[in-house]
């Protein structure tokens, strides 16, 4: 498996299946894990990450998982900014240095970052609302990879990792949710206070510090220490439809109140979509939100949500540059971007109002 | 002894060696939080953690004294470095450091004890860290006999791993 490949196909954390899939984008968990014989990455020598990662090259072969490794360094900006914008490394990952890497399945639901802030960081994506099933997948690949390694573990503090707040199970439980109608209505505040006092953190898209994007949050849990996983995961499939509830009412009322100028809107922003000559990144995420909104109300009825999933990441600047085999500036790509978007949404059109 | 930040009576005291220069440090328990010293904070709650906690705050000087003081033997991470970057050096510092430690587990966490998933026994497990330091620390010594003799445990593990 090579980055080519990956350009034509794409992860099934975006099929937009699953259960609550409207507004639940995917669910994932990442497992932080360290060997027991080594100091932690920042620590660690060259030589010593060069062990690591041999150590898990070999582990992973053990597993017999299918998986592609890709060597993070000495790959380029370019290549590193790809991995980065299809969720498959972190900022951290990208921008480290020595021996380091990310294992990734064909279908993108399994990543395994090598080297970053910890030895292992093992990531489990599937698409909509489906935490329980991330867990058992991602914890019998966990214990595959064990059969080869030590991890550094402790039995009164459990899974020790570089920073304290991730000690304990080493677990983030996270689900990724679109919500433009709490956007709309101004809620969003509100809402993300209410899960901060029960110790869930809001992130962006692209994990912390990051930017909203097209009104797409992260919620995941903070601690890991005292709490078994279980009842982490619980916390999150307790509190998420809550979350839907006040996400769907918004909604509603955006429908009944001002259905002709919501529908409008969205027609609106799936017309730009289909026909710009040119178009900026910050403009597609607010267009595409919108008009997924739209899918999910039944205003537009010839689009699936899984397009515009990928549209989201296909937008991407990397992405583009990839999929043209060059580098590309901002105008350039403001271009390639919209003639992307014609060729996929070429044939499409919005619903007549009845 | 006053504060070297302000006028008040001055409760912790650091002694650093940086560069082998030896520097001191005097401070009233609100600048060394100010400092990002570890000081407990939040009001203690109940049990025998709540107890060991304010036990911990009255003797608060001497303690961050005595943590400004320690190093992993394993890695040579100072717990200093820690309060610096948030990032421990190794999995030994989690034992070396925990007095320390357990106050800012208890204030994050709101635990200190692991519940969960638990890792595979490992009766035969490695102990390379341990080995490679023992090997600096001969190299240092020029006790070459002791270096080789480790080298070679370190190389046995390596095949066996
Ligand atoms: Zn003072
Ligand atoms: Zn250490």
């Amino acid at each position: 498996m090579t980055l080519d490949d990956l350009t034509r196909t794409s992860g099934e954390w975006l099929r937009g299946a699953g259960p609550e899939s409207d507004i639940v984008m995917c669910s994932r968990i990442r497992l932080a894990r360290n060997l027991a014989d080594f100091p932690f990455t920042n620590r660690a020598s060259r030589s010593e990450k060069a062990e690591i990662e041999a150590h898990f090259k070999s582990a992973l072969e053990g597993a017999k998982i299918e998986a592609g490794y890709f060597d993070v360094n000495g790959m380029s900006n370019l290549d590193r900014q790809f991995l980065v914008e299809r969720q498959l490394i972190s900022r951290e990952l990208s921008s480290g240095e020595g021996p380091r890497g990310v294992a990734v399945t064909p279908k993108e639901n399994i990543a395994i970052m090598v080297n970053e802030e910890d030895h292992l960081r093992i990531q489990y994506m599937l698409s909509g609302f489906r935490l329980p099933q991330v867990w058992d997948e991602i914890t019998a690949l966990d214990d595959q990879l064990e059969d080869d390694i030590a991890y550094a573990y402790s039995s009164s503090l459990g899974y020790l990792t570089a920073c304290p707040t991730n000690v304990g199970t080493g677990i983030r439980v996270g689900v990724m949710v679109h919500l433009p109608g709490l956007v709309a209505n101004k809620q969003i505040d509100k809402v993300f206070r209410a899960l901060q006092k029960i110790n869930l953190a809001v992130r962006g898209f692209y994990g912390e510090g990051s930017q909203a994007f097209g009104d797409f949050y992260q919620i995941s849990n903070q601690q890991t220490l005292g709490k078994s996983e279980e009842e982490l995961i619980k916390i999150l499939t307790d509190v998420v439809p809550q979350v839907l509830q006040y996400e769907r009412s918004a909604r509603q009322e955006l429908v009944t109140g001002r259905r002709q100028h919501l529908h409008d809107q969205v027609s609106r922003a799936y017309g730009v979509l289909k026909t710009a000559q040119t178009i900026s990144s910050e403009e597609t995420m607010l267009l595409l939100s919108s008009v997924r909104m739209g899918i999910n109300l039944g205003l537009i009825d010839d689009l699936s949500i899984a397009t515009v999933n990928e549209l989201f990441i296909q937008t991407q600047p990397a992405f583009l540059q990839k999929l043209r085999g060059s580098e590309l500036g901002v105008e350039e790509r403001n271009v390639a971007r919209a003639s992307y978007l014609r060729s996929r949404l070429g044939n499409g059109r919005p619903v007549e109002e009845g | 002894m006053i504060c070297q930040r302000c006028q008040n009576e001055a409760s912790v005291h650091l002694t650093e060696r940086v560069g082998g220069k030896r520097q001191e440090l005097h401070l009233c328990a609100g600048c060394a939080r100010k400092a990002g010293l570890v000081l407990p904070e939040s009001a203690p709650d109940l049990g025998l953690e709540s107890v060991v906690q304010s036990l911990i705050v009255q003797n608060v000087g001497e303690l961050v004294g005595e943590l400004a003081e320690l190093a992993c033997p394993d890695c040579g991470t100072r717990y200093m470095d820690y309060r610096t970057d948030g990032r421990l050096g190794c999995p030994q510092d989690y034992r070396v450091f925990s007095k320390g430690l357990l106050p800012s587990l208890q204030r994050f966490h709101g635990a200190t004890r692991h519940v969960g998933k638990t890792a595979r026994l490992r009766p035969a497990a490695v102990h390379r860290l341990r080995l490679r330091s023992q090997l600096r620390e001969a190299v240092a010594r020029e006790d070459y006999e002791a270096a080789a003799r480790l080298r070679d445990q370190i190389r046995l593990k390596d095949t066996h791993a």
